[in-house]
């Protein structure tokens, strides 16, 4: 059982990436922790480890990007598969957010086959090491 | 469903309400020519974010398209790239209105108005208009850590920007928080700086390892004094610095500013701008300096260079790289199905070629081409054999995966039974073919369900019979030639024999003069006949109970054998033989009513030309005589309810098969005989459980799927019919005829 | 500011509440639509796992009444139903548009987990319907084939019937008269 760590304050755009990525019955589900915010996202990490973190760049107080730098620095997660999920808007954004550490991004609007095989993709890969 | 659309309408109703409140509070101050509140403006595109998403969801298309573009519009005037003019408004303002009108046809259960949310579309990218940049980089004059900068969003970057155009001054707010606690310690952080500016941004810093607090920079626009803040936000756990200004043009060498403690945050990325050796601060020994080595004015305003982004880093696609070369492999079922396939294939082949080769061989002028072939058949055999045996040992697992199952199941069936069972298990890591064990699950939890239901005692009587109260349940594999036995051994009550044959005369399965030489592995043999275990009640048979016919079945599908010993009073074993593989069997192919079908060659003892001068009806059965004994017969096609080919007429030869099963005989009949032929049988799905007469299907080449025959079963089912038992096969081998008038 | 903050929150919560139970029902599901004699059907896309076209199909002797016969896909053996049968729909020959439905509900889903092989006419669209954009069927259909159809979608003034896979692959055995033995021994006509 793969778990993966979602963080994005919006309740809507939560549930969408939970019916995303728990859509398959099959083989190897996934189960999905929520977080609403950065600063519960940090509360949730020491009960891990997770197997891959979403988060979105834009929430308030503690952003993605924070987000992002602050796992890449900790312990357990340093080798995590990070995806990012940003606004069409902003191009830096997303950017900022692979050279801070991200392994990749997708912008919103997304379509939900679009997360579910990108979270895939990196959990087959981190499953392979 | 209903209550649902409600919910989303009443909800959708107050997100766009606030909308409303907050583009009227827009509205005024731009009126009155103030800048437009930042807050308002983010509470906007949050409304607008939420609606796009809850419509999406609810599948609501035409508000969730309008609300996307509404989002982005918001989200440029967030970061400061639209100027929120009247016309903007007037667009925002006409969005709320269409907004109402769709919620109005969803309350009707009308389609959504389309037009309108078109023309509102086309209106919007009309009316926005961008400021040109240029403005002055009031970041480049502040001693900021790249670090920090690195992490803001585009958006805080543009409210930071925004704070110090206006004169604001910069803090940094260290707190440390207990995780536990921090919601409140957060809110009581908030409120109390909330009067004096505006927080930009809370950075996580430190190691993050533990997982009792966390260290927090806050940065604070404030046009406080620090002492003021110092005193307002004081606390115990709180440090507060100001960021400092530094002036324009100095020289490169002089010593940093410290800004903050703490290590600047590891960010590996590549040079942004040629002259940089690296765009953020290289980690120092003591970790309190802020950084050293690139200049801070350069290395910040390369992090603010927009006109040149850090080059992308390459965003790994679905697509996979190998690391390395692992040890083991893991290798999809499919896969080893389809070169199991190919193996299946290669034998058909390798059939045909034996039978050329033979002709070859025959041929006097081709003596030593045939030899030849011979050797190379020989050799392809061997080899092919090789293979198989490779590739079926790759499909291998232990019984252990069946096992733990069955172990639950064991836990969960005696809890309802309200009985002690203790379930003991040897020989796990006993190995068999992948697809055995997945078609094993059942048959072995319906046998230790009937042991535990009908076979382990209850308490009392356990007792009474001077038992241990907990019941024994043993399930031991082990590898035995080319075969895999599995048992499963209760010390229960055990089948009481007389019961069974008591159900067996009257069902007419048996005489009773019979039964007197049968062995009692014959008579428990009955428990497994179709239509034997059923609504009769358990009390009749006080051993087992409903589904041993089907186990066999199940079983058989296998290619294996299922036997049953038992004593009563004593317990119950039954032992069922595997083939280690689904092995490729040799079989007849015939054809019956126009199709393929394969008989296992196991049981077919021979084959011949039917006669049909030689039928004679007894019994309303038909029979024939072969070498002075009567030998029933079945029309396959009939037997099937198969329609006959119209062309069909009497004077076309056809074939018997003669099938053995136990002491039992039948003449099958069947319209050609194909061959002799390799198959590997495959199991029929769950959903044709119920359908009798077959222990699977092949692949007879090219796609075409023939059924495989099972003739034990067909015998059965004739016997289980009626009458026929003395007309299949006498119990004693000296070929009595039976055919008593 | 602080009650705008709880007033916020609580609306947040609700919403929350309300997105996720909208997920679980499967509120913006996506249909495969497909055509049986003059209609257009469709069932949830995520149990359909492979569209084929025909295979050589082998009839099964006293297999059940919808069972058309078996396929082979890739080495495996899959049973054909023909959801025609189910719905007393026409039974016209097979053309080249028609398609086999490799379908399969897991037990949770109300399946026996077996994937089996759906024949229909001919494969349309993949088409999204919102939980309310679903109308009852009950009101349109006689009761027999309201056994079968969960609701009506419309898309471009079209109705399509959604289709519920349970009955047809749910766990529930069909008694057919194909499995009870051939009685008596008659002899062959």
């Amino acid at each position: 059982m793969a778990r993966v760590l979602v963080v994005e304050d919006s309740a809507a755009m939560r549930a969408f990436v939970r019916a995303a990525l728990e859509d398959e019955s099959s083989h190897d589900p996934i189960e999905v922790t929520e977080a609403s915010s950065g600063f519960e996202a940090l509360r949730l990490l020491p009960r891990g480890p997770y197997d891959c973190v979403v988060t979105d760049v834009n929430m308030p107080d503690i952003n993605g990007l924070e987000l992002v730098n602050f796992i890449r620095k900790s312990e357990h997660h340093k080798q995590t598969p990070l995806i990012i999920i940003s606004t069409q808007a902003s191009e830096r954004d997303k950017q900022r957010g692979i050279a801070l550490g991200a392994d990749s991004y997708l912008a919103k609007p997304f379509e939900p086959e679009d997360l579910r095989m990108l979270v895939r993709a990196h959990l087959d890969k981190r499953a392979r090491r | 469903m209903v209550d649902q659309r409600d919910e989303f309408i009443s909800e959708a109703q107050e997100i766009i309400e606030g909308l409303a409140r907050d583009l009227l509070a827009l509205d005024a101050s731009v009126k009155r020519k103030e800048g437009a509140d930042h807050e308002l403006i983010n509470d906007t595109f949050r409304a607008v974010h939420t609606l796009k998403g809850l419509s999406s969801l609810f599948g609501v298309a035409r508000m969730s398209t309008l609300s996307h573009h509404l989002e982005d519009l918001l989200d440029e005037m967030r970061l400061g790239r639209v100027e929120l003019t009247p016309k903007v408004l007037d667009v925002l303002f006409r969005a709320v209105d269409v907004y109402g009108q769709i919620l109005a046809a969803l309350r009707a259960g009308e389609p959504e108005p389309a037009r309108s949310v078109d023309e509102l579309l086309a209106e919007l990218d009309s009316s926005v208009s961008r400021p040109q940049g240029g403005s002055a980089n009031p970041l480049a004059e502040y001693d900021l850590d790249p670090g920090l900068l690195a992490v803001l969003t585009e958006y805080e970057e543009h409210r930071l920007r925004t704070n110090l155009q206006q004169g604001v001054g910069l803090f940094v707010i260290r707190v440390r928080f207990d995780l536990a606690t921090i919601d409140g310690a957060l809110d009581n952080l908030k409120s109390r700086a909330k009067p004096h500016g505006e927080i930009l941004t809370y950075l996580p810093s430190g190691e993050g390892g533990d997982a009792e607090s966390i260290d927090l920079d806050v940065l604070l626009a404030s046009r406080q004094s620090l002492d003021v803040l110092r005193t307002e936000l004081a606390g115990p756990n709180v440090q507060i610095e100001a960021v400092a200004r530094r002036m324009q043009h100095r020289a490169v060498s002089e010593p940093p500013v410290t800004t903050f403690g703490g290590e600047a945050p590891r960010i590996t990325t590549p040079p942004a701008a040629p002259e940089d050796t690296s765009l953020f601060a290289p980690r120092t020994q003591s970790g309190k300096e802020g950084f050293s080595g690139t200049t801070p004015r350069q290395a910040v305003s390369a992090v603010m260079m927009e006109e040149e982004p850090p080059p992308l880093v390459d965003v790994p696609r679905p697509g996979l790289s190998i690391r390395g070369v692992a040890q083991t492999v893991r290798v999809d079922i499919r896969k080893l199905d389809h070169l199991m396939n190919i193996v299946a294939e290669l034998a058909i082949v390798r059939s045909a070629l034996s039978r050329i080769t033979d002709r070859v061989r025959g041929a006097p002028e081709l003596r030593e081409l045939g030899i030849e072939l011979h050797r190379l058949h020989r050799g392809l055999d061997r080899h092919l054999g090789d293979l198989q045996s490779g590739i079926l040992e790759v499909r291998m697992v232990p019984l252990g995966q069946v096992f733990d199952k069955l172990a639950r199941v064991v836990r969960q069936i005696s809890r309802e039974h309200d009985k002690e069972v203790n379930l003991v298990i040897t020989g796990a890591e006993t190995e068999v073919d992948k697809l055995i064990v997945e078609e094993l699950s059942d048959p072995l939890m319906h046998m230790i369900r009937n042991a535990i239901d009908h076979g382990i005692e209850s308490r009392r009587q356990r007792d009474d019979r001077g038992k241990p109260e907990t019941g024994t349940i043993a399930l031991n594999a082990y590898q035995k030639g080319n075969h895999v036995v599995l048992e499963v051994q209760d010390d229960g009550a055990g089948i009481d024999e007389d019961k069974v044959l008591a159900t067996a005369i009257r069902r007419g399965l048996v005489t009773e003069s019979e039964t007197a030489a049968m062995l009692q592995r014959d008579v428990l043999g009955f428990i497994f006949m179709p239509g034997f275990t059923t609504k009769d009640g358990v009390d009749e048979l006080s051993g087992r109970g409903v589904g041993m016919d089907v186990v066999k079945t199940n079983i058989s599908k296998l290619g294996g054998v299922i036997d049953v010993h038992s004593e009563l009073g004593i317990g119950t074993k039954m032992t069922v033989t595997l083939p280690i593989t689904l092995a490729i069997i040799s079989a007849l192919v015939v054809v019956i009513a126009g199709r393929r079908y394969a008989l296992p060659l196991a049981s077919v003892l021979e084959a011949l030309v039917f006669d049909p001068a030689t039928v004679r009806t007894i019994e309303q059965r038909e029979v024939m005589t072969l070498r002075g004994a009567t030998l029933a017969l079945c029309r396959l096609d009939a037997f099937f309810g198969l329609p006959r080919p119209a062309s069909a007429n009497s004077s076309i030869r056809r074939f018997v098969v003669v099938v053995g099963v136990g002491n039992h005989r039948l003449g099958c009949v069947v319209d050609q005989l194909i061959g002799q032929q390799d198959i590997v049988i495959k199991p029929l799905g769950k959903s044709l459980d119920g359908v009798r007469g077959f222990a699977g299907a092949t692949e007879l080449g090219d796609q075409h799927v023939g059924l495989v025959i099972d003739a034990p079963a067909i015998v059965e089912e004739i016997l289980a019919a009626g009458d026929a038992s003395r007309l299949l096969g006498a119990r004693r081998p000296t070929g009595a005829t039976g055919g008593e008038a | 500011m602080s009650r705008r903050s709880s007033t916020r929150e609580a609306s947040e919560a609700r919403r929350a509440a309300l997105a996720r139970r909208a997920v679980e029902r499967g509120a913006r599901a996506e249909y495969l639509a497909f055509r049986m004699a003059e209609e257009i059907y469709a069932v949830p896309i995520a149990y359909v796992k492979e569209i084929l076209k025909l295979p050589p199909l082998t009839e099964v002797p006293r297999a059940p009444f919808d069972v058309i016969g078996v396929i082979s896909v890739r080495g495996r053996i899959v049973t054909v139903r023909d959801l025609r049968r189910r719905l007393r729909l026409p039974e016209a020959p097979p053309t080249r548009r028609s398609r086999i439905l490799l379908a399969e509900l897991t037990p949770e889903q109300g399946g026996t987990g077996e994937r089996v092989g759906l024949f229909v006419d001919e494969v349309l669209h993949v088409y999204r319907f919102a939980d309310a954009e679903i109308e009852s069927a009950a009101t349109v259909l006689g009761s027999e084939l309201a056994e079968y159809v969960t609701g009506i979608g419309r898309q471009q003034g079209e109705m399509i019937l959604l289709v519920d896979l349970r009955p047809i692959l749910g766990g529930a055995k069909t008694q057919t008269p194909a499995q009870r033995p051939v009685l008596g021994g008659r002899p062959g006509a």
